[in-house]
């Protein structure tokens, strides 16, 4: 039975995962950048959802829609502004990037500081849990994976069933023929960029209650990110999704069975393993 | 004008040298940790810099080093120095058979996956009851920061004659030519796989050494403190920000870094990763390859002018 119960739990948290994980795949596969700020912007909406839930008692869901639209236009005129100006033909193209969402993740986090303070907040809502048999669900996590379902429904259909869906998808499989095609690569960047912090922020408001967060954990969550990304397949989200599903698993269970501490190395020795052994991901292609 | 260059160097040293008997323990301090940043950042820059692997795992080898010298100290009972010197060789041992696996990962992979490396190495030693697990590991106390500084400075000084030397040698070619295209460096006969294992080797060894000192510095270790990724990041940053894979940009950039971050610390506390985040984030864009590049590329234009 606790196995069932563990399965449920690491399921639930996995649907939160997976939407932070889209946002931070959709970056990488369209712009190679691997986005070290990606945390933070999760943290920071979540740490503002808790400090509106504890100031005027706003529900969190309510705010989703403007923290959607906050990380949206934050994410285009980060790009728009910064990382469109980094050289892309020099050797260190990736070093730059790296520093680039590097500084802006400390910016970030001093910024959240700054504004929210060091203490460590969640939304205590709906901390209740429905009984079935001897499972236990909590309400606030059902709620959570359920509004992340939506979200990534919602980004698959953007990614499958539109114009700048398609061009997205061009421009990461094939740049010069995404150019060659007459796409506007620069625009589908700066979007592509966008929707990847907006997803990031709709995550981190579910995000805000499963966990105590201050503005200094965005790390644990560019990890699992990358982690995530990197056990269903760099660029694939259907991989990703399945990723995020593992990464919970393997969270749920290894807390239980070895303890927090060690269960803290659950998402590297995950992702290290996976790299070494299966290179292309647990649903990539053998990677080139 | 390479004279003056050498007047220089030798003056800077025997300022260096002489600075403890002058400074009090603020100043000391600082001064131990900007040369360990620096240190540090030559560390990384062999095998980020020159070799192109990007690596956010070096501080691992920074705790294994730390952590050996305080269990040869606390529980052998060895002088700090060979302790030290020991806990580095164990760093740079445990890098071959590591580098051998790891160094198979490209670009962002290898980044990351060693940055995984790291936190678990840092998960581990918290789980070992000999390392005194997550409640830390007290050194007796007996030698000061001076010594401290000296066993540093020596090391960050061998650090970047070894660099200048890769930068002259073969070796530091084959480096370079893996660095750009490691396929054809291949076709060209560069035995890459060794190439970048000896330089992922000689990366772990620096901060190995220098782990053993900072031990000593702190007196008191703990996971937190010695697999700090603050520290990795920052000495990172220095590297990228003087001129990635250049003789002086670690040094440059470690010491504009420092002095920025002190400034910055002292007057605004409140506000002070905000403002060191973004004049980072302004730095790069200004001047995206570093610091000694674009000065380099001003004196070339103005010699061709």
């Amino acid at each position: 039975m606790i196995l069932l119960q563990l399965a449920i739990n690491g399921v639930l948290l996995g649907g939160v995962l997976a939407l932070s994980a889209l946002g931070f795949n959709i970056v990488f596969g369209v712009m190679r950048v691997v986005n070290l700020a990606h945390g933070d912007f999760v943290v920071l909406a979540a740490v503002f959802a808790a400090y509106e839930f504890a100031q005027s008692g706003i529900n969190p869901l309510l705010l989703l829609p403007l923290t959607i639209v906050a990380g949206f236009v934050a994410g285009a005129l980060i790009h728009h502004l910064l990382l469109r100006r980094l050289p892309g033909e020099i050797a260190s193209a990736e070093a730059s990037s790296l520093t680039l969402t590097f500084g802006l993740s400390y910016f970030l986090t001093g910024a959240g500081l700054a504004t929210f303070g060091g203490r460590f907040v969640s939304v205590p809502y709906l901390t209740g849990a429905f009984q079935l048999g001897p499972i236990s669900i909590p309400q606030a996590r059902l709620l959570a994976f359920a509004v992340a379902v939506v979200l990534s429904l919602a980004f698959a259909f953007v990614l499958r069933s539109t114009a700048l869906g398609r061009a997205i998808r061009a421009t990461s499989q094939n740049l010069d023929g995404a150019l060659a095609c007459g796409v506007d690569v620069d625009r589908v960047r700066t979007l592509a960029f966008a929707i990847g912090t907006a997803v990031a922020t709709a995550a981190g408001t579910l995000m805000s209650f499963l966990y105590n967060l201050n503005a200094q954990q965005g790390v644990l969550f560019t990890v699992n990110a990358f982690a995530v990304v990197v056990i269903g397949g760099l660029g694939n989200y259907t991989g990703a999704v399945l990723g995020a599903l593992v990464l919970g698993l393997a969270e749920s269970f290894a807390s239980y069975f070895v303890g927090a501490t060690l269960a803290e190395a659950a998402p590297y020795l995950l992702f290290i393993l996976v790299l070494l052994l299966a290179p292309g991901g647990l649903r990539g292609r053998r990677a080139a | 004008m390479k004279r003056a260059a050498a007047v220089l160097a030798a003056l800077v040293i025997v300022v260096l040298i002489l600075a403890p008997l002058r400074l009090n323990g603020y100043a000391i301090n600082l001064l131990y940790i900007t040369v360990l940043s620096i240190g540090l950042a030559y560390g990384w820059n062999i095998i980020s810099g020159y070799a192109g692997y990007f690596s956010f795992g070096q501080i691992a080898f920074f705790g294994v080093g730390a952590y050996a010298t305080g269990l040869l100290v606390a529980d052998l009972h060895w002088f700090w120095m060979p302790a030290a010197f020991a806990g580095g060789v164990l760093a740079c041992a445990l890098a071959i058979p590591l580098g051998y696996v790891m160094l198979r990962l490209r670009g962002p992979f290898f980044a990351m996956g060693m940055f995984g490396m790291a936190q678990m190495v840092r998960v581990l030693v918290t789980a070992i009851p000999a390392t005194g697990s997550g409640s830390g590991l007290f050194l007796p106390p007996g030698s000061g920061i001076t010594e401290v500084y000296y066993w540093t400075l020596a090391i960050c000084a061998g650090a970047i004659a070894l660099t200048i030397w890769i930068d002259r040698s073969a070796f530091g070619l084959r480096l370079q030519a893996l660095r750009e295209d490691e396929q054809v460096a291949g076709t060209l006969g560069v035995d890459t796989t060794r190439a970048k294992i000896t330089a992922f080797a000689l990366s772990a060894l620096i901060p190995g050494l220098l782990g053993g000192g900072y031990a000593l510095f702190l007196t008191y270790i703990e996971p937190d403190a010695v697999f700090s990724s603050r520290l990795d990041l920052q000495s990172i940053v220095m590297a990228i920000l003087g001129g990635l894979g250049t003789v002086w940009g670690p040094l440059i950039g470690g010491l504009v870094m420092t002095q920025i971050s002190e400034a910055l610390w002292a007057r605004f506390p409140q506000i002070y990763l905000m403002i060191f985040g973004g004049l980072l984030v302004a730095l790069l864009i200004a001047l995206p390859r570093g610091i000694v590049p674009a000065i380099a590329d001003r004196f070339a234009a103005r010699r061709n002018a």
